[in-house]
């Protein structure tokens, strides 16, 4: 890999996940994390280059809901903006091609939308192709649930064993204070909770939660000038793959697989077991499994640690989840993780997706030295 | 920019009210299709593909590209997906040449789309605003006041507007894609019935189903190529804010910023001798008169005596969408990047029948949201 241009994350804030925010519309809930990302780094907002941020339409319940993030995100006067259509966190690696590309040192990445305006699962069936999968009525707890069933299926993962997946996060997610589900529960518990869509329990899927997200990147010469820990990119991939259910092994994630190979190669790792901690996009106890085989680490072993977060098992902003993951990964390398740090983390994985049953991956490699010199 | 890129693949579909025949895959494989034939390429030579379109709800699937992953050949590749509004087709073009300009890429493929046959644009474009009371009138009850105090401001004549889409009318005729090509007079146009004050029904874009793709590339993919590249001199896309105080949305600051910010990186310091043609958006007739301002090709108040005085037909001075533009065809998301790829069609010389003559430099431009996004670029025949 040819020298690429130094990136770093350089501030991060969340509101706390919340199942509704009853008072406060999404620009309202994003305006104060904007606010503290802007503080924590102690810039003002013309101190960034540009802005981009990640929500849907249908999330928002209306056309257009984006628009309305430009009044909180500051673009007066006008600044070089984009809006994606997706997880928040490929919004951040948009931004980083773009710093790659020299037509920006510093980006402001946001991830609104709440999920309590409509009914997600409903909302969620029409991501699927409206000739074939949509009508059939499958929602993202169906195809989660095949999934499981073929993951199940091919290795011989029992139920015990999600349901100790489910209770590490919980226990993780009991020392975050931005979590929605803020209590441990056991393995016992967790495996006596009704089916959700069997295989998987309830309590072995996150409960819906709505957040407002603001990260903000810069490029070397910046970044040090931002944050006095800031946590440096050293490899990000994006790949997706197809969608129709019945021509994938949904027990697999080849994008995953690739994804996770092209931001290692271009780290310069030969492992990812060599990292201190992984934060994946996990909905369930099964994607994590299938994420940790795509990235050729073993989820039994104590390193790296995997999710102490907590992960989206114990909060799942929709539009928002892979960005955390981000920003969970530089509250990490910046030793602002709190109580739920991994002491002495010096290397990081943070993983987005967007789609059912992990349909498209993100993955970033990052650490507290700089990738390039 | 790190390193030049250029257009080397321009496809469209044949845009029509309804192109019932095909399935949302089939059309935006329609545009692909011809893209990459145009640019000697398959798909296993593209490296990433960046997708556009306006609000899901106008066909009632959510981040349709996710079902369109095969159909755009985006299997195990990077993917994006844009919405910027109306101005979306542009943007992701222009997110397409960064993710080219930034090394990583070698040949991007970018489409934009919008089947807007599948749903109902007057209810998907009427968005409810929280404490605002509903309009319920598209996207035309919301621009017609703009227009209205552009009227008010300027002093324009009533038969600007009128003449406008006649023009763009005379235009789509020679353009064999074009939705709307019958042609018709500036009379036909006053007698058609008031829509919004001051748009009439003859004012107003239609309603497409349409997709564009273009495939963009490196210096060293552009010399390979079978045909004359188009070179991206400079391209930006900037957003403002919709409640500010005094903000002015007839000639709003955001276009006047990024047309500036184009024009400078691309060298043009006079844009109305130095470009030689111009595909903006254009959805409401007097919208041409009101960006030949905001874009800066002549002062304020300036723009209906342009084309009052015809100067920007085709033939003239400075053919403004010499392919007809949004009047005659409009697919939501698609009709940014169709005025991207017209620009480039026109530099590259392979605009056909409306080709322009003589064009060194075009300008691709489109707007959306409530005239709060911009996104353009300065293609040319040198880099």
């Amino acid at each position: 890999m040819s020298r690429l241009r130094n990136v770093a994350v350089v501030a991060f804030a969340q509101a706390p996940v919340v199942a509704r925010d009853e008072h406060r519309m999404a620009t309202e809930m994003l305006y104060p994390q904007v606010r503290r990302a802007l503080a924590d780094c102690g810039v003002e907002r013309s101190a960034i280059d540009y802005q981009v941020a990640g929500s849907a339409d249908y999330i928002d319940g209306r056309p257009f809901g984006f628009v309305g993030a430009l009044e909180v995100m500051g673009s007066w006067p006008p600044t070089q903006d984009l809006h994606l259509e997706m997880d928040a966190a490929f919004a951040a690696h948009y931004a980083w091609i773009r710093m790659q590309a020299g037509d920006c040192d510093t980006a402001l990445v946001c991830g609104h939308g709440k999920v309590s305006e409509g009914e997600p699962r409903r909302i969620l069936n029409l991501e699927l192709d409206p000739y074939y999968q949509a009508p059939i009525g499958l929602d993202p707890l169906a195809t989660a649930a095949l999934q499981a069933s073929a993951f199940m299926a091919r290795t011989g993962t029992t139920d015990r064993r999600l349901a100790e997946i489910a209770a590490r996060n919980r226990a993780a997610g009991a020392r975050n204070p931005d979590v929605q589900v803020r209590s441990s529960a056991s393995a016992d518990e967790l495996a006596r909770t009704p089916w959700a869509v069997e295989p998987l329990r309830t309590g072995y899927v996150p409960p819906l939660g709505e957040s407002a997200v603001a990260l903000i990147l810069a490029a070397e010469g910046k970044a040090e000038r931002m944050c006095d820990r800031p946590a440096w990119i050293h490899g990000t991939d994006q790949r997706i793959e197809l969608q129709t259910l019945g021509a994938r092994d949904l027990s697999r994630s080849p994008s995953a697989r690739l994804a996770a190979e092209r931001a290692l190669a271009m780290a310069g790792a030969t492992s990812a077991a060599d990292v201190d901690l992984v934060e994946l996009s996990a909905a369930t106890p099964v994607e994590e499994l299938i994420l940790c085989e795509a990235l050729g680490i073993d989820a039994d072993r104590s390193s790296p640690a995997l999710n102490p977060s907590g992960g989206p098992l114990v909060g799942h902003p929709l539009m928002m989840t892979g960005l955390i993951r981000l920003g969970e990964a530089f509250r990490q390398l910046a030793g602002r993780a709190g109580d739920h740090a991994v002491a002495g983390a010096r290397r990081a994985i943070a993983h987005a997706t967007n789609g059912h049953c992990l349909q498209q991956n993100l993955f970033w490699v990052l650490g507290t030295e700089r990738r390039w010199t | 920019m790190k390193r030049p890129v250029a257009v080397v693949g321009v496809g469209q579909t044949r845009h029509a009210s309804r192109r019932a025949e095909l399935s949302i895959a089939d059309l935006v494989r329609e545009a692909v299709d011809r893209a990459l034939l145009d640019a000697g390429l398959e798909h296993r030579d593209i490296d990433a593909v960046v997708v556009g379109k306006a609000p899901d709800q106008l066909e009632g699937v959510m981040q349709p590209e996710q079902f369109l992953a095969g159909a755009l050949g985006a299997h195990l590749k990077p993917l994006i997906r844009v919405h910027t509004a109306g101005s979306v087709g542009a943007s992701t073009a222009i997110a397409a040449m960064t993710h080219v300009a930034s090394g990583l890429f070698e040949r991007v493929l970018t489409v934009a789309f919008e089947k807007q046959s599948e749903g109902n644009a007057m209810w998907a474009l009427s968005p409810k605003m929280p404490f605002t009371a509903p309009l319920v009138a598209g996207a035309g009850g919301f621009f017609a006041p703009y227009c209205r105090a552009y009227i008010a401001r300027t002093g324009a004549p009533l038969h600007i507007g009128p003449m406008i889409a006649a023009n763009a009318r005379a235009n789509a005729a020679r353009n064999e894609y074009a939705h709307l090509r019958e042609p018709m007079t500036v009379e036909d146009v006053t007698n058609s019935p008031v829509l919004w004050d001051p748009i009439r029904y003859l004012e107003t874009c239609p309603s497409s189903d349409g997709a564009c793709a273009l495939v963009l590339a490196s210096e060293a993919q552009a010399r390979r190529g079978p045909r004359r590249p188009a070179w991206v001199k400079s391209a930006a896309s900037y957003a403002e804010a919709m409640w500010v105080p005094g903000r002015d949305q007839v000639n709003p600051l955001a276009g006047r910023v990024c047309a500036k910010h184009v024009f400078e990186r691309a060298g043009i310091r006079d844009p109305w001798r130095e470009i030689q043609t111009a595909e903006i958006y254009v959805p409401f007739s007097w919208f041409e008169a009101m960006w030949l301002e905001n874009l800066g090709f002549c002062d304020v108040g300036q723009g209906w005596h342009i084309v009052d005085r015809g100067e920007q037909r085709f033939g003239a001075h400075l053919p403004i969408n010499p392919s007809g533009g949004v009047l005659c065809t409009n697919p939501i998301g698609a009709s940014g990047m169709l005025r991207l790829g017209e620009a480039a069609l026109q530099v590259m010389g392979r605009a056909g029948d409306h080709q322009v003559d003589g064009v060194k430099n075009a300008l691709g431009h489109a707007y959306g949201g409530g005239a709060q996004y911009f996104a353009m670029w300065v293609v040319s025949t040198e880099h």
